[in-house]
């Protein structure tokens, strides 16, 4: 008999946390998904669905979601967080009221935060007393998750108790996780690869051809690496499931969010339209202010990142984004990647 | 350390350490052949052939033992080997004699850093022993009576002690603490052991060098403070955990430690931004031992701290080092400016005469865990919220060692200690200075590498004033900007922000001790000369990004 009534909670009612907790509940897990607005609660409890992030799929009658934060979580030995990069801190320093120091928090939150350009495990740090930190990241489209279709993703810590504890929660479902202590590598590649999936929706929009889409996006892995060896990555994450296996389903997938926005901008929607149309603005064009800023401090080159922000900040038209990166000199194809990290 | 917990650290050391290989009877043998193999290579490289025969012949019988023996022997060979080791790390230790040392402490060092004449230095030693010396407080000097006593207020004023020294004073009596200072220079245990009394604390146990003994002064008092000796030509794996095992043991006992958690001093002249983290360690794993073992004062807290010097007094050696090495720097120095009496009392001469002063800066307390600690010593999360640390190290709801987790603990620690290094060392106008001039010979000569800048200074072997001091207020800026953010702090000549009064005080530092000129004026142009020792000065603000990247390269 333990006394914590959870074993695990996700704390965030969108997409991918309701898709995380359900699979949990799936595995009759003793899991609780905490939401912010109590009326979401109520509809995951009583209809067994949340219509607004994953509209009509059918969610386990067994998961439980509440909007009392420290009930769930005072006790509760694993924390999960995945909410949106920009509520990430205000709801990582509101947890930090009730953690004590044996919890562990893994994060599913994609991006970087703006002002600091921190990632989200070092958020956490500053906001609480949490050291046993872990990030989950990959291929995971949240409505392909809730269907049961089989997916893998990382699961990144230097505590090996940490990613042991999340791989146990998650055994026999059919989300497959694993392990790795990579953390900055996991957490770069998972917000960087939103503003690959933008650029990739816009070559979807403008009916540019696979040929491009596939060049876009190995270009796309190439800038991913080293912006993420400059920061302390190991290169090698970015050939695993958090690096190009995110990268081939967002940028194939219509489902993605990122992409979509990426489609409808290329066909002459403005940004503000798009974002109204959508539950939330997708996390690529957070992320591609951020990571822009700083591959200039790094003095990077990252040239799809710069036609994104031109496009999305600078007023650019995608005419002349496109034309700007089609006419760059093509040099050797690996000659700016990192030798070191790997 | 009481004589009676001496033979209880040696039998629990030995039991531990046995403990920790006898679960595999294979690893016994690997690591006698290992230690055996090690010490050899050692003995090749001394010159004493007396000695090199007597170890070797040791070594020997015990590589006959264990060729011909059973396991039970092979256990027992490891257990003669440990107990060499400890009794060679703690051999020489001698209560009685350490404490009366405890008490001439003070005015040894007080003489040692005052007096020219090592008969001068015996006599105070000799006359204020017999007076008993009363601890002094920072600041405010007594009447001094004697001139040992007039010496000692003069270091007073000369080492300024700042920071968190109330809490550091009241940690210590709450639980053990372990003191970790910035590395410059091999007076620095000297001064931090000085300093140490001046807190009214008692001296810190510490593995000091063997070299720091062979100094024939300092090497005098060595033996005779808390300091273990440690030999860094022994490199065998077994020989180190019992170093580590000690000092783990003597934390849990309550006695405060004294590590340099750079593991040596900084070649480069840089603040240490890596850290050894296997010493480090020690102390979170005595914290976990004491929670097991349900000790009344089971908290250990780690004090960093830094020593800022306007000049350092083995400079010339360490840049060399540095630079010939490639960053792969010789870890062991015995003939350099340490091992030469006279360039000590020519140091501290240079220093006094010009009324320099020595900082030492105590940092916020910190957990194992690299938390901050208030003076109750209750850990604070970073947005200052108490923490009880205990269950970082729970499992099921009770305390225990994991090796895997702990490593990584320890890492956040270092991160912490780094972080405090960078944000309490005192930047001084040598330095800043030195930095400018850099950073200027770096924009008249791009195309040139560091070390050919090094070598041949550049196309202007002589800047002029005009065009150095705009370099240099801009430079006192950043500084200051940095500084009123909390990044670095400012000696006071740099507070003030003067470029003329800042250069003046380097310049008149570097007058005179080291072999050769840094830097000189001549006329209304200044004269780079010496250009690593430039470069060695120029390095404290590294870590600080205060200059531009490529002024490094």
């Amino acid at each position: 008999m333990t006394d914590h009534e959870y074993d695990i909670c996700v704390i965030g009612g969108g997409a991918f946390g309701t898709a995380l907790a359900h699979i949990l509940a799936s595995r009759e897990r003793r899991v609780a998904l905490w939401v912010r607005r109590p009326e979401l609660a109520e509809e995951i409890n009583r209809e067994h669905r949340n219509q607004r992030y994953l509209p009509g799929l059918a969610l386990c009658p067994s998961l439980q979601a509440s909007s009392e934060l420290e009930a769930l979580t005072r006790s509760t030995p694993i924390l999960l967080m995945a909410v949106p990069s920009r509520h990430f801190r205000a709801t990582a320093r509101q947890l930090g009221d009730f953690l004590s120091a044996e919890q562990i928090v893994v994060h599913a939150t994609k991006g970087i935060e703006q002002q600091s350009y921190q990632r989200m495990s070092q958020v956490l740090r500053e906001e609480s007393c949490a050291i046993k930190l872990g990030v989950i990241s990959g291929p995971n489209l949240a409505n392909e998750l809730v269907r049961g279709q089989p997916a893998g993703a990382l699961v990144a810590s230097r505590f090996d108790e940490v990613a042991l504890a999340l791989q146990a929660q998650f055994s026999g479902s059919s989300l497959r996780l694993y392990r790795g202590r990579d953390v900055i590598g996991t957490e770069l590649a998972g917000a960087f690869k939103n503003i690959v999936a933008l650029a990739a929706g816009a070559v979807d929009g403008l009916d540019l051809g696979d040929n491009a889409k596939a060049m876009l996006v190995t270009r796309g892995l190439s800038e991913m690496a080293r912006f993420g060896v400059a920061l302390g990555a190991q290169v090698m994450t970015f050939g695993g499931l958090a690096g190009i296996g995110d990268l081939m389903a967002t940028c194939a997938s219509k489902l993605s969010r990122n992409h979509q926005v990426g489609q409808r901008l290329a066909r002459g929607e403005s940004l503000e339209s798009t974002a109204a149309s959508m539950p939330h603005i997708a996390e690529g064009v957070f992320t591609c202010r951020a990571v822009h800023a700083q591959a200039q401090a790094l003095h990077l080159e990252l040239h799809i990142v710069s036609a994104v922000h031109a496009f999305l900040f600078e007023g650019w038209s995608i005419e002349a984004v496109l034309g700007e990166l089609l006419s760059r000199p093509t040099g050797e194809e690996l000659a700016m990647m990192p030798s070191r990290g790997a | 350390m009481k004589p009676e917990h001496k033979d209880i650290v040696r039998a629990e050391l030995l039991q531990r350490l046995l403990g920790q290989h006898q679960s595999s009877p294979s690893s016994i043998e690997a690591t006698i052949f290992d230690t055996l193999y090690e010490e050899r290579k050692r003995l090749e490289g001394i010159t004493d052939p007396v000695r090199a025969a007597k170890e070797s012949a040791f070594y020997d019988a015990l590589h006959q033992r264990t060729l011909r023996g059973s396991e039970r022997e092979h256990l027992d060979v490891l257990r003669t080997l440990i107990s060499a080791f400890f009794e060679e790390v703690l051999g020489h230790f001698d209560p009685r004699v350490y404490a009366l040392a405890t008490r001439a402490l003070p005015v040894a060092l007080s003489g040692l850093l005052r007096t020219l004449s090592p008969i001068r230095l015996l006599e105070a030693i000799a006359g204020e022993s017999a007076e008993g010396v009363p601890p002094l407080e920072a600041g405010a000097p007594s009447e001094p009576r004697t001139s040992a006593a007039r010496a000692r207020n003069g270091l007073v004023q000369q080492l300024v002690l700042s920071g968190q020294v109330a809490q550091l004073q009241a940690l210590a009596q709450r639980g053990t603490v372990i003191l970790t200072p910035t590395h410059s220079s091999n007076l620095d245990s000297v001064l931090i052991g000085f300093a140490l009394h001046l807190m009214q604390l008692p001296p810190f146990i510490y593995g000091a060098g063997l070299n720091l003994f062979k100094s024939p002064l300092v090497g005098f008092f060595m033996h005779r403070l808390g300091a273990y000796r440690v030999d860094r030509r022994k490199t065998a794996t077994l020989y180190k955990e019992v170093l580590k095992s000690y000092s783990g043991l003597s934390l849990e006992m309550g006695y405060h430690n004294l590590f340099f958690p750079g593991g040596t001093r900084s070649r480069s002249g840089m603040v240490e931004t890596r850290l050894k983290l296997g010493l480090l360690g020690t102390g979170l794993d005595a914290y976990i031992h004491n929670l097991i073992a349900e000790r009344a004062r089971p908290d250990v807290f780690i004090v960093p701290c830094t020593l800022n010097y306007e000049l350092v007094l083995e400079a010339e050696t360490l840049i060399r080092d540095h630079l010939a090495e490639h960053g792969k720097s010789r870890f062991i120095i015995d003939d350099d400016e340490f091992s030469k009496p006279k360039r000590i009392f020519d140091f501290l001469r240079r220093l006094f005469a010009l009324e320099s002063r020595i900082e030492l800066v105590i940092g916020e307390p910190l957990d194992p865990f690299g938390h901050r600690v208030d003076a109750e010593g209750q850990s604070m999360d970073p947005r200052g919220r108490p923490i009880d640390r205990r269950r970082y190290v729970w499992t099921r709801g009770r305390p225990c060692h994991s090796p895997q987790r702990d490593r990584e603990y320890t890492r956040e620690l270092a991160s912490s200690i780094v972080s405090s290094f960078h944000r309490n060392t005192v930047l001084q106008s040598t330095q800043v200075v030195s930095a400018a001039l850099f950073e200027h010979l770096r924009s008249l000569n791009p195309e040139l590498d560091l070390y050919r800048l090094l070598r041949t200074g550049g196309s202007s072997p002589r800047i002029p004033l005009i065009d150095f001091y705009p370099r240099l207020e801009s430079l006192l800026e950043r500084c200051n900007s940095l500084a009123e953010r909390g990044g670095v702090r400012l000696d006071q000549t740099l507070c003030q922000g003067d470029p003329i009064a800042v250069l003046n005080t380097a310049l008149s530092h570097f007058q005179g001790y080291h072999e050769r000129l840094a830097v000189r004026r001549v006329g209304e142009q200044l004269e780079h000369i010496d250009r690593q020792l430039m470069l060695f000065y120029a390095h404290r603000l590294r870590a600080f990004d205060l200059l531009p990247s490529q002024s490094w390269k």
